[in-house]
């Protein structure tokens, strides 16, 4: 019996769906069978980060109205055997699936699958109940700006409500840099005013926006430290005790690799 | 195929997402001037040999007979006529954008480009005007005739009648000329679309 665990935020463009992607690709790398499942009907984007777009035939909302089996939905990575996509519908909006069909749609993915990873809408309307519907664990996502930690907060409190506790806490685009100048919010800052468990913290890196375009998930480039972060999420949710990494120190290892190739 | 239940029937369907396409794309039908808008055509479809001046009361008319010398320039007497008009035809004089949906029981033409994201079913020919980057399915009531052309053809995903293709992964390469695919010994193949090549497969 696998698990349930919703990605979301409140706002949007905080990186819900490139967590998904990488989060998943990382549990799959780790051998485990995971499904990602693409609640965003109408603005679908989770085939295209993973690179998948063109295999779509058959979408979410054709599973849960029943015009084709589960097993024909779900497309399989590229890349790992074990990771799978069931996409969202691209013509349909969110009112095509209802909380149950979707609560029955998760009972069925976690009977054969380690980790059913849901990438959450953004908003607080009828796309996000139905994702966390059928969650048992749900990770919320927030860059280090007070609008996006007030919608996380806002978030957290709907979760709360819908007896999804003790979420967990990702901090994206973090820039240790603009940190230690007090120019942005500090991963206790966002902590003190949240008060969950943090999952990860992933520094700001230009590499996810060439590896999302390319639709190769960042967790694959072993050069990428946001990679590494994903990585490291990876591994908590599947049971490991990984320390966080030390953003810093990572910062004065690629100023080193810089002056090496001669940027300075 | 899972979108054929939009096809039931000779009725015109063109469903999109958010807003319904109807009065500026105006449904034709190859070579028949007479006929509309495709529900028109639909009803007249039994009398198509009549006059087109006074189509509504033919039936009636027990002297109607005479007039069948008008047929000669109707589709259903002219093999010649049939070899081009075939089926209802629509024509979308805008982009399709992700999300939109066309689907059409007949031929669709666009002019203009079609979003990757978006999708075209049409149980007749599709023809795009411009770049064609979403989904397509021509020949989606099962006509393996069905061909997709477009003058840049770099479709998300390519179907006609029951098969389903997609571009290779890996660097994709910009087409340079239009091209046009259809089934070949049970395969799709792409080419360059090459004028009156269709119109000589047609009569020969």
């Amino acid at each position: 019996m696998g698990e349930v665990i919703v990605i979301t935020s409140g706002k949007g463009g905080v990186g819900k769906t490139t967590t998904t992607a990488n989060i998943g690709t990382g549990l799959a790398a780790l051998g485990h069978k995971v499904v990602l499942v693409d609640t965003d009907i109408g603005l679908r984007n989770l085939d295209v980060v993973l690179g998948l777009e063109n295999r779509i035939v058959y979408d979410i909302v054709d599973v849960t109205h029943g015009n084709c089996r589960m097993k024909q939905a779900l497309i399989k990575d590229k890349r790992f055997e074990g990771l799978h996509l069931l996409p969202a519908a691209q013509t349909k909006d969110k009112t095509a699936v209802t909380p149950d069909q979707m609560r029955e749609l998760c009972d069925n993915l976690k009977k054969e699958f380690d980790y059913v990873i849901i990438d959450c809408p953004a908003g607080i309307e009828q796309g996000f109940k139905n994702a966390i519907a059928g969650a048992e664990r749900a990770v919320v996502v927030t860059t280090p700006e007070v609008s996006a930690v007030r919608d996380a907060d806002r978030i957290i409190g709907l979760l709360e409500a819908a007896e999804l506790r003790e979420p967990k806490l990702i901090i994206n685009r973090l820039r240790p840099l603009m940190v230690k100048r007090g120019d942005m919010m500090s991963i206790d800052d966002i902590i003190d005013i949240l008060a969950v468990d943090l999952l990860g913290v992933v520094p700001e890196d230009e590499l996810i926006v060439v590896t999302t375009n390319k639709g190769e998930p960042a967790v694959l480039d072993g050069n990428c430290r946001a990679g590494q972060a994903y990585r490291n999420m990876a591994r908590r949710i599947a049971g490991e005790d990984v320390p966080l990494m030390d953003l810093e120190a990572n910062d004065g290892f690629v100023s080193k690799l810089k002056k090496l190739i001669g940027f300075k | 195929m899972k979108k054929d239940k939009g096809s039931k029937g000779k009725k015109l369907f063109v469903k999109k997402a958010d807003d319904r396409l109807s009065e500026d794309s105006p449904a034709k039908s190859k070579g028949t001037p007479d006929e509309g808008v495709p529900s028109m055509a639909e009803k007249k479809k039994p009398e198509k040999s009549a006059a087109p001046d006074k189509p509504d009361k033919l039936p009636e008319k027990p002297d109607h007979l005479p007039e069948k010398p008008a047929r000669k320039n109707t589709v259903e007497s002219d093999p010649w006529q049939q070899a081009f008009a075939d089926d209802n035809t629509i024509l979308i004089k805008r982009t399709v954008r992700s999300g939109q949906c066309i689907q059409f029981d007949g031929n669709v033409v666009v002019m203009g480009d079609v979003n990757p994201g978006s999708e075209i079913i049409a149980a007749g020919n599709v023809v795009v005007m411009g770049a064609l980057r979403g989904v397509v399915h021509a020949g989606a009531t099962g006509r393996e005739d069905a061909t997709v052309s477009a003058f840049k053809l770099q479709p998300t995903q390519l179907r006609i009648a029951n098969h389903i293709t997609r571009a290779p992964d890996g660097d994709y390469v910009a087409p340079e000329h239009p091209e046009i695919a259809r089934i070949k010994d049970g395969v799709v193949v792409i080419e360059t679309y090459q004028m009156g090549q269709d119109r000589q497969s047609k009569i020969g």
